[in-house]
């Protein structure tokens, strides 16, 4: 039984469930009701940083997604392993001639295309029928590097869920931990921050180094490298980190440390639930 | 296949769930998994499907199913008791089945119609929304139409209807290829019609091991009933255990080893006023009259 094969069986059952779940539905709902609105209400002649128009809307709607990426993964996630073993499927399904490793591996796919398939499909739809609609033209070099920032990110996010789901046996206890791990990447941002620094008098270098290590600060940062490096745009650990990167390696940080975050994450994961006992 | 556990221990933190098991299953044996809740049994199935890692020796034709599992996946087939409530369709589950262990759909659409489910006429339906009698049955077409080595049956036919179990244990019994069976079950029935050995388990060891019919001697229960009138006789009847059922007839369930001992007794004591005398097998419906 080649891994392949593995893979595309796990992965068309998990689909199911997928499906059923309508996660790919509410994805696209969400993203298309986000964008709908910063596309209405951000078209006008405006200038916030810089973006003017569909820029603005574009730069308004990837901000937000970076603070609602994170939640969708981790939720979509957060139940996965802890709770095929729950219900019977895992033993049922590795009883089949299917390794671990290809269950885990093929579980992660089908997760990770069903959150990044409605985000790749939806920004495009939207910022061109806003572009139709209000004859403005579509920066996109931005909505690339909106793309590529998102996908990282729910990379980066699906990794930690599955995690918290091989490790939390109890899948109420992983859906609170899930939900405390997006308010503490919420949290870790400039302004929380900078109080603990004012709070505690830490060292400001120690301080800006926490938040850069948080992907949701980077995911933000690399969206914001397309702007002016000021201090005013960027906040203070942006600032701080654009003078020592400059705005080309803000970006390659922004597309880099949560795919690698995300990755080492999922290979201790994976080991994990390839070394432990099943059930 | 050859099964071979020796001082096999599996420890859950503090909790011993199997402790120094040792047992060897021939190859083409049927045995029978025996015990209370939460004596073993599943563990024990677990670490044989390579789910589970303990200490001690546990090989598959020689071979380590935790270390070995994906090479003999395709040679063990398993029915759980509780089959789970997947989203996927009946057919993805199946093709899926097929895909990963060979053999055909057409095999399991068949072996499942002598079930008594038809596949086709639900393969579009979600796994979870077929009952709990059709999702077993489902499981065991799969198991059953493959050409597995090893046969785990986990209480296999505690959701079917007695026309199907009668047809599974049928299709057990005609397997062209003489699979070892592991039958976890407490249906005397089963153990009765499927098995030569039995092993029971309790506390995670093992408790006794042995032929399934010293077993069932040991294990299957009888009911004693009588009538009688006389008042002396109810008294006696009472101090000796048996129950009052109706006006006149007195009942006492017992081992069916004790069975002859207790209707000598009952003769010998009782003689004349005993009016009538039943003694059944609890498995049975039909009671057999013992000869005054």
């Amino acid at each position: 039984m080649t891994f392949a094969t593995q893979l595309a069986v796990v992965a068309r059952l998990d689909l199911a469930e997928v499906r059923r779940s309508r996660w790919l539905a509410s994805c696209l709902i969400v993203h298309f009701l986000l964008a709908a609105a910063f596309v209405l209400v951000g078209l006008r002649e405006s200038s916030v940083l810089g973006f003017t128009g569909m820029g603005r809307a574009l730069m308004s709607l990837s901000h937000a997604l970076v603070f609602l990426l994170p939640l969708l993964a981790l939720v979509a996630t957060a139940q996965v392993v802890n709770g095929a073993r729950d219900d019977g499927t895992l033993e049922l399904l590795l009883s089949h001639p299917v390794s671990r490793r290809g269950w885990f591996a093929g579980t992660t796919l089908l997760r990770l295309c069903a959150l990044v398939a409605p985000l790749l499909v939806a920004m495009p739809i939207m910022a061109i029928v806003g572009s139709l609609a209000f004859g403005q033209d579509i920066p996109w070099s931005y909505l690339a590097r909106t793309l590529l920032v998102g996908t990282s990110l729910l990379a980066c996010y699906t990794a930690i869920g599955l995690w918290i789901s091989t490790f939390v046996r109890n899948q109420a206890k992983a859906l609170m931990l899930a939900v405390l791990a997006w308010a503490a990447s919420v949290a870790f941002l400039d302004f929380g921050l900078v109080g603990m620094m004012l709070q505690w008098r830490l060292p400001p270098a120690s301080v800006f180094s926490i938040a850069a290590l948080n992907p949701v600060q980077c995911a933000r940062l690399a969206l914001l490298s397309a702007a002016q490096p000021e201090l005013s745009t960027f906040g203070p650990v942006g600032f701080w980190l654009a003078n020592r990167v400059g705005t080309v390696g803000l970006f390659a940080i922004g597309i880099g440390w949560p795919l690698l975050l995300g990755l080492t994450t999922w290979t201790h994961a994976q080991a994990r639930f390839c070394r432990r006992d099943l059930l | 296949m050859r099964v071979e556990l020796k001082n096999v221990c599996k420890r859950f933190g503090k909790f011993a769930a199997l402790q120094d098991v040792t047992l060897a299953f021939a190859s083409g044996s049927r045995t029978a998994l025996v015990g209370p809740n939460g004596s073993g049994k599943s563990t024990l199935v677990r670490m044989l499907m390579g789910m589970l890692e303990g200490d001690g020796e546990l090989t598959l034709d020689g071979l380590d199913p935790a270390q070995r599992r994906q090479e003999l996946a395709p040679r063990i087939a398993y029915v759980p008791q509780v089959a789970p409530r997947l989203w996927a369709n009946v057919r993805d589950l199946v093709r899926a089945t097929v895909g990963l262990r060979g053999g055909t759909e057409s095999r399991v659409v068949e072996i499942a119609a002598q079930l008594g489910l038809d596949l086709e006429a639900v393969a579009l339906r979600p796994f979870r929304a077929l009952s709990g009698g059709m999702r077993q049955k489902a499981l065991a077409a799969t198991a059953l139409a493959s050409a597995a080595d090893l046969l785990i049956l986990d209480e296999p036919t505690a959701s079917m209807d007695p026309r199907s179990r009668a047809t599974f244990h049928r299709l057990l019994d005609d397997l062209p290829q003489r699979p070892t069976v592991l039958l976890c079950s407490h249906r005397l029935e089963e153990i009765r019609r499927h098995v030569d050995s039995v092993v029971e388990l309790a506390e995670g060891k093992i408790a006794w091991q042995g032929a399934s019919r010293d077993w069932l001697e040991a294990h299957s229960e009888c009911v004693v009933e009588l009538r009688t009138v006389d008042q002396r006789a109810g008294e006696w009847l009472a101090l000796r255990g048996f129950c009052r059922v109706r006006s006149d007839w007195w009942q006492l369930a017992v081992p069916t080893a004790q069975r002859a001992a207790l209707v000598s007794e009952v003769i010998r004591e009782l003689d004349d006023a005993v009016l009538d005398l039943l003694a059944r097998d609890l498995e049975s419906a039909e009671p057999q009259a013992v000869p005054l």
